[in-house]
């Protein structure tokens, strides 16, 4: 406990140095921005193709909203989220190892998950902003209207999905300690759970095995219930149960990731291999 | 002759670099059409099934999924090109041997040409693997005669934009660090060419479209394919495609060659 005003004045260094590092490239800041934009317009224009409009009854049928603009624009908010898991924190590591810093982060006298935290309060940040512009581009070019009733338990729901994903990005940069090329790792990854998260489609209308799979994943549950929530789609579960798994999912990711985190670091300092590439 | 032998040492020295890594052969031969499959899942929540009658309006296909898994296996030459030869003399750098290229009895244009050669080859690897996945297990429909007119107009797309890219690994001698303009690149070719949606459904991505090769190619790649058409319905296409061909490559070897001999004036080949 009297060590605590120590780490948080780590988290909190940690999270300013990331956003000098960040703010320097200012040119790749305005791009991290427009990235999401250029990556969610086709999947909009492509269902106005399809559809042939807005509207798909089909949809409404599956899902209990017909307007495919919101559904997707909503869905995909959350592929920022993974992002920042997969990719912000996971790939934490590997970038000190490019800039030559890992060894001196690693010989200060913080425990890990303090520079881990530190880590995930600035992608938190960033990935927030990146989402907030996100969503003012979408409702000037589209124009969408949404529950004002469903925007407070949706920021709840979206904090508990964020910290099992912090549980989730540990693992990811865990994993880079050992396999080092970790962008395949994060990669892989990101493409398998963008399939299986149901962004721009419901849960039903995956394979059965890919929808059994999306229910380990956090960001399944706060898409559904975020679109749920504000828009009114209909849950294949309960509410309570909904945040009841999303918040023993928390636990488990969070354990397994530090576990993980916990093993993989040892190996690597026993095998000597931290400052390899 | 001398020339063809250093191409040939330049593809076999690329080529014993990415066999190290065999698993990135896998993962570029799987992963991009695993992309595709969030298209074909939204698809069938928003139609109920694998084709649509409005998207036939716009493309003369009902059949989105194929529409789709073509615009993802032609635009896996784009992609590699636009990373591979665009970044090729930036990796020269991280590895600390393109003083020694720059600095050896060979043109680096003529490097560049073996680059881009191996380029080719692993890109093909890639789209066949792509390929075999799309009609075995995906059920997208190639005929064998298909295989030739395809290739002709895959061939016209590639020498035009494989001019750019040359140009583009110029610009990396100079300004060094290219990756935000290869990126915003991507992105060009990702929202306003037919990769994965009908550009005519928006005005502008359909008038900002006609100015991208890659457009052409895939509405002629699709047409063979899904619409059956002959290559002699599509001279003007050809025609087109041929010309900026011209237009490409010639403006890349020159801007290439004013590069390098720029970046030599100023001295910073060695710098990062």
């Amino acid at each position: 406990m009297r060590r605590l005003p120590g780490y948080l004045r780590a988290i909190w260094v940690e999270n300013i140095k990331e956003w000098k590092l960040e703010l320097a490239y200012k040119a790749d800041f305005a791009r991290s921005l427009v990235d999401p934009i250029v990556y969610l317009l086709p999947h909009l224009l492509y269902g106005i193709a399809i559809v042939g409009g807005r509207s798909s009854p089909y949809l409404e049928k599956l899902s209990g909203s017909s307007d495919i603009i919101t559904f997707v624009i909503l869905g995909y908010i959350f592929i920022g989220f993974l992002n920042m898991a997969l990719w912000a924190m996971g790939f934490s590591l590997r970038k000190e190892q490019y800039y030559g810093t890992l060894e001196s982060v690693f010989a200060a006298p913080v425990p890990r998950w303090v520079f881990a935290l530190g880590m995930a309060a600035h992608s938190t940040l960033h990935q927030s902003i990146i989402i907030v512009f996100q969503l003012i581009i979408m409702y000037i070019i589209f124009t969408f209207t949404v529950k004002a009733s469903g925007i407070f338990p949706s920021l709840v729901l979206i904090a508990i999905m964020i910290f099992a994903l912090y549980g989730f990005g540990m693992m990811v940069a865990a994993l880079t300690l050992i396999f080092k090329q970790g962008w395949l790792v994060s990669e892989a990854l990101s493409s398998i759970m963008m399939v299986i998260t149901p962004i721009a489609y419901p849960l039903g209308v995956l394979p059965v095995f890919m929808q059994k799979a999306s229910l380990f994943i956090p960001s399944t549950y706060g898409v559904l219930g975020v679109r749920h929530f504000l828009i009114g789609e209909k849950l294949p579960f309960s509410l309570p149960v909904m945040f009841l798994r999303l918040f023993l999912l928390c636990a488990i990711w969070i354990t397994f990731g530090i576990l993980t985190f916990h093993i993989f670091d040892k190996y690597t300092r026993r095998q000597g291999t931290l400052s390899t590439y | 002759m001398r020339t063809l032998r250093v191409i040939k040492a330049e593809v076999i020295k690329t080529m014993k670099i990415w066999l190290t890594y065999p698993i990135m052969l896998l993962f570029w031969g799987i992963f991009p059409l695993m992309w595709v499959l969030p298209f074909i899942f939204q698809g069938k929540a928003f139609v109920g099934g694998l084709e649509s009658e409005s998207f036939k309006n716009l493309t003369g296909t009902a059949n989105y999924l194929s529409f789709v898994l073509l615009g993802a296996i032609i635009s896996t030459y784009i992609f590699s090109g636009l990373w591979g030869v665009g970044n090729a003399l930036r990796e020269e750098t991280y590895w600390g041997t393109l003083e020694y290229m720059i600095v050896s009895p060979t043109h680096p244009l003529i490097i560049l040409v073996g680059k881009t050669v191996v380029e080719f080859l692993y890109a093909s690897v890639v789209v066949f693997i792509q390929s075999l996945i799309a009609v075995f297990i995906l059920g997208l429909r190639v005929g064998i005669n298909q295989f030739l007119p395809v290739a002709l107009i895959v061939f016209l797309l590639l020498v035009g934009f494989y001019g750019l890219a040359i140009a583009l690994a110029g610009f990396t001698l100079l300004i060094k660090e290219v990756h935000g303009w290869v990126r915003t690149l991507e992105w060009v070719f990702y929202l306003f060419s037919p990769i994965r949606y009908p550009v005519e459904i928006n005005p502008i991505t359909k008038t900002i479209s006609l100015l991208i090769p890659l457009t052409y190619a895939l509405v002629a790649v699709r047409a063979i394919i899904l619409l059956n058409k002959s290559v002699l319905d599509l001279t003007k296409t050809l025609l087109l495609l041929g010309l900026m061909d011209v237009l490409f490559l010639g403006t890349g070897i020159l801007l290439f060659t004013y590069l390098e001999k720029q970046t030599r004036k100023v001295g910073t080949i060695a710098m990062h």
